[in-house]
Order: structure tokens, then sequence, then C-alpha cells
């Protein structure tokens, strides 16, 4: 069991990538384009979030 | 003067395969229905990819959904859960210690109390939900599957 927040988050971004990356692209070059935008996306995107949250509740 | 216009073959006239048969067997197992349009290496990374998140989803002890009348969205969850095939049950099993995919109606009826208190036992562990979600992300992957599947078989996707 994967007790890290960040490792989960890392592993299902790179899953969920990976299996569109196959779905939507034919060559090599894009799916890998695709996993890195899509992946790097999920994971960039996910910690701005987290951080614009962290003052929240306000109190 | 006329012209005459030779359309070329409909896609649908490439494919001589039922687009039922890899529907059933992507749900089957998830990659199946590719491997027998013979998309090879795309099977391999669909099965690898869903079973991966699926394996995921039991490690990190997430709960498969059972429909509870008094709550909704657990018909949807459990659609989910069921979209990856009979595979699905070994999470159902850990879950409940049996098959279940309806829980009793009645709060105060044993068999509910008892189906309650094991996934009650789940959703104490830190990482439940990071298993629950990705338990329902392998369903959905699946289904996605099972869509891609069909389009190939009847020539809208290559």
């Amino acid at each position: 069991m994967i007790r890290s927040h960040f490792l989960n988050m890392v592993i299902f971004a790179a899953l969920v990538a990976i299996f569109f990356a196959f779905l939507t692209q034919k060559e090599t070059r894009d799916r890998v384009r695709v996993i890195l935008i899509l992946g790097g996306s999920m994971v960039v995107l996910a910690l701005v979030m987290a951080y614009v949250m962290y003052p929240f509740p306000l109190r | 003067m006329t012209e005459t216009v030779v359309e070329p073959d409909a896609p649908a006239a490439r494919h001589a395969v039922s687009p039922w048969l890899p529907c059933i067997l992507a749900w089957l197992l998830p990659g199946l229905g590719h491997l027998r349009l013979g998309k090879r290496r795309r099977a391999a990374v669909f099965f690898a990819v869903v079973m991966a998140t699926f394996a995921m989803g039991i490690a990190s002890h997430g709960a498969a959904a059972a429909i509870d009348p008094l709550q909704p969205l657990t018909y949807l969850a459990t659609f989910d859960n069921l979209a990856l095939g009979p595979v699905e049950l070994i999470s159902r099993r850990l879950t409940y210690g049996r098959i279940v995919y309806r829980l009793p109606e009645d709060e105060n009826e044993p068999a509910r109390v008892a189906l309650t208190d094991r996934l009650r036992a789940r959703v104490r562990s830190v990482t439940f939900e990071y298993g629950s979600t990705f338990l329902l992300t392998a369903g959905l992957m699946n289904i996605l599957l099972i869509l891609d599947a069909f389009d190939i078989a009847v020539g809208r996707k290559d």
C-alpha cells in the first residue's frame, strides 16, 4: 500500500495519461507527447489547486 | 452531362467482424476486444494499464460499490464497477466478504449491518479514497475500451 498522497497522484496521472495516449493517438511520437502533456498537466494543476486552496477554510 | 462519382467503400465494409463480439470480449477482459480486432500492441497496453489501475485500487483498500437505495449515486458507481467485467468480483469479494450487489433497504437488518461494518473497516484506511477512485477509474477505462472496440469493428476508427 502506498501511503504517499503525491505518489498516488503521480501513479494515477501516469496510468490515465498512458491510457488516453494509446486510445487517441497512433504514432509513438504523438503518444509520448500526450503522456507528457496530459500527465504533467494533471500533476501540476493538482499542485496549483492544492496551494490555492491552502488558506481555506478562512478563520 | 452528368458526372459519375465513385465513392470509396464505406468504412464498415472494410471489416467483416461483428461489432458485438469485440465489445463482449472487451468487457470480459480489458484489451481482449482489441486483441480480437488484431490490435495486439494496443491490447497489451490496455490490459496492463487497466489491470494496474485495478490492482492499485485493491492494494489501496478501495471498496467496490453496492447499490444502496438510500443513496442514488451508488447505482452509477455499481454500474461503473461492473463495467470492468468478471475481474471486478475480486474487489467485491474483498470488500464485502461475498458477492453482493445490493444492500438491504432496511437499515436495521442484520445483513445490511454486517455489510456496512465490513465497508467501514475499509473506509478507515488512509488510502481508501484513492483505492476507490482507482477502482472506479478502471471501470471507466473499460467502458471507453468497449466503445473503442465497437468503433474499430464498425470501421469508424483504425
